[in-house]
Parts: structure tokens; sequence; C-alpha cells
């Protein structure tokens, strides 16, 4: 049966040091309270406040690396518009230059149709002044006749004498008065 | 005042036990030690992101030594920093406790003792695990005549580094006692501040170091 008993009066006296069956137990006890303490200190304080900064390493690290593809993503984003911009301004040269092929060829079609209708105009001018050529000429032969006619007329009545006029008027006079008659 | 005083006799199924003041002192320093690891612990539930105040001083704490054992050890062996935290954190207690009064525990031969021979099984134990057979071969080496010597230098290692810490510190112990002792009582305020700052504090951390450090070196020689 294990007992434990306080001998206090009967402790012995101290010494510095000393290499006994005393000192072997003491060894044991030591041995065993720095067990005891490591274990504690190792559960208590140090494995925890490792842990902790492992944790916290790791939160930071995840954090880190979190920025670090948000980074990664936003540069290939700046990469990916820097290209459409590149792409835009090619994009751009290329409808640049077809509006203007574009519009030179319009601008083309427009002068060959301002020509043409410019040569139909001329045309259609020169039919008019050739038709209004025929017409004046005709006018003017008619005009010409007709003035012909009055010089004719103007010529015969200063010919004809007053003797020949009232032979005239005579025969004029007579066939009107059977005229009457047969009336 | 020297003498380490025996504060009782145990007497434990028929085997006399002398429970020493450099036992009790332990405890009391382990129930300091446990308090504080409580008290941290208790906080670390409020650590923040970016630490301040006492929550810098236990991840400064915490990350040096890790760092410092990790360094010495290497990742193979780092899981055994813990012990060595412990060895860290007592050896500096004892000599820092030593300002106070309190006897240090590391001014007994017991107490160097059982910390180098824990040392020494660790070394014994992590040569044979990671070498197996090359580490037993390494005593025979280079000539397998050579065995009882590099026996002897394995086993002279716990022993030269536990009396290594205890003559340091028992010889602050020593000087400390022979001034309080000796001098009369009018130069016993101020100077003694300066020897115990000198022989407890500067002493006391720089043979921490040694022993941690030359601990570390005998396992990871063993080990690797």
């Amino acid at each position: 049966m294990h007992r434990i008993v306080f001998l206090a009066q009967a402790a012995p006296e101290g010494r510095v040091f000393g290499l006994d069956f005393q000192t072997l137990i003491h060894i044991g006890i030591q041995l065993f309270n720095g067990i005891i303490l490591a274990v504690a200190l190792s559960f208590i304080l140090y494995k925890p406040v490792k842990e902790f900064m492992r944790k916290r390493t790791d939160r930071i690290q995840s954090k880190i690396d979190e920025a670090d593809a948000t980074m990664a993503k936003a540069n290939e984003l700046i990469a990916e518009y820097e290209k459409k911009l590149k792409n835009i301004d090619k994009e751009r040269a290329e409808i640049l230059e077809a509006a203007r092929l574009k519009v030179a060829d319009e601008s083309k079609n427009i002068l060959e149709e301002a020509r043409r209708e410019a040569l139909e105009i001329k045309k259609r001018s020169m039919d008019s002044v050739a038709e209004e050529k025929e017409r004046l000429k005709e006018e003017t032969r008619l005009y010409i006749i007709e003035l012909a006619s009055l010089i004719a007329e103007k010529y015969i009545k200063q010919s004809i004498d007053a003797e020949i006029q009232d032979k005239l008027f005579e025969e004029a006079l007579a066939q009107l008065e059977d005229t009457q008659w047969q009336n | 005042m020297l003498n380490i005083k025996n504060l009782w006799v145990l007497n434990i199924a028929g085997v006399e036990v002398w429970i020493t003041e450099t036992i009790f002192n332990t405890w009391l320093i382990m129930l300091f030690l446990i308090i504080f690891a409580v008290i941290a612990r208790i906080k670390l539930h409020n650590f923040k992101t970016v630490p301040t105040g006492f929550q810098n001083f236990i991840e400064a704490v915490v990350e040096a030594f890790d760092g410092f054992a990790s360094n010495a050890l290497g990742e193979k062996l780092s899981y055994i920093a813990p012990w060595f935290f412990m060895v860290f954190a007592l050896i500096l207690s004892c000599s820092l406790f030593s300002i106070f009064g309190v006897r240090a525990p590391t001014a007994d031969f017991a107490t160097t003792f059982a910390l180098a021979f824990a040392t020494f099984i660790l070394m014994f134990f992590m040569g044979f695990k990671h070498r197996r057979g090359s580490y037993l071969k390494s005593f025979f080496e280079p000539h397998p005549v050579f065995f009882p010597l590099n026996l002897i230098g394995e086993l002279s290692k716990p022993v030269s580094l536990s009396f290594r810490l205890f003559g340091n510190m028992l010889s602050g112990t020593i000087i400390l006692t022979l001034y309080y002792g000796l001098t009369p009582l009018f130069v016993q305020i101020g100077i003694p501040a300066l020897l115990h700052a000198f022989f407890d504090v500067l002493f006391g951390a720089l043979q921490t170091y040694i022993f941690v450090i030359i601990s570390l070196m005998y396992i990871k020689g063993a080990a690797d």
C-alpha cells in the first residue's frame, strides 16, 4: 500500500551538490516537472499561438494571392482592351477608307450623271433652238409673203387710175344688182 | 544560505523523498508560467490581425523561438521545438526569478541534469529514428576501435551540458550570496541590482541561449 508521510521535522541538512539516490530522485522529479510544463506550454500557449499566426499568414497570403489574381485579371482586361483599341483604330481606318472609296465612287457617279444631264439639256436646247429657228424661218417667210402682198397691193393701187376704178365699180355694182334680183 | 534546503521529506512506499527548495521553486515557476500561458490563451480569442501590446509580446516570443528552433533543427525536426520552448522558458524564468530572491532551480545539478538528460534521450531517439543503422554505425567510425571513445564522447554530452549550466548558475548564486553575506548593509542597496542584472538577467539569458542551442545542435547532429 502506498503511503505518503510528511516528515518535516526530519528534513536533513541542505547541500549544494550531491551524487546519490536522492539526486537521482530529484532528477526524475525535475524531468517529470519538465514534461508536464512542456505539455502545458505546448498545448496552452505555443501551438495555439503558432496556429493563430499560421492561419493569419494563410489568410494574408490568400488575400495577396487574390489581389495578384485580380491584378492578373485586370492586366488581361487591359491587354484585351488595348487590343480592341488597336483593332478599333484599324477598323476605323478601314471604315474611313471604305467611306472615302464610296464617296469617290459616288462623286464619280454624280459627276457622270451631271455630265450626262448637261449633255441632254444641251441636246434638248439645241433641238429647241433648231425648232425655233425653223419656226422663225417660217414666220419670216410668211411675213415676207404678206409684206410682198402688201407691197404688190400698194403698187397695184397706185397703178389703177380713176377710169379703171369706175369701170370696176360699175361691174361690181352690176353684179350686186343681179344678185339682189335673183333673191 | 548557499545550500539547497530540504523543505519536506516524504516517505512514499518506504522510499524517502526530499522535497528541496529547488523542486518547490520549480513548481512556483511552473505555476507562474502555466498561469501566464493560460492568460495568453484566454487573450488569444481577442487577438487581432495587426498585433499590439500583449499580443505583440506573445507573438514575438513564439515567433522568435520558432524561427530560432526551425533554423537550428530544420523543418524535419521542428516538431520537437515545443520541448525546447519549455526548456528556454524554464531556464530563463529560473534566472529571472532569482532577482526576487528565489533560489534558481538551475543552480541545482538535479535540474540541469534532468534537462540535459532529456536532450540526451532526444538525441539518441532522433538519431535512431532518422538515421537508424547509420547512427549506430557512427559509433564505430572511423574504425571500430574508436567505439569506446565515441561512446564516452556521446555520454559526456549531457554531463558537460548539465555541468555548464549548473556551474554558471551556481557561480552567480555563490557570488551574490557572498556579497550579501560579507558586505555591510549600506552597500547592499543599489549595487546588488547591478550584480543581479549581470548574473541573473545577462548570464541567465546567455546560458539559456547556450543550453538550448547546444542541445539543438546535438540533436540535429545525431539526426542528420
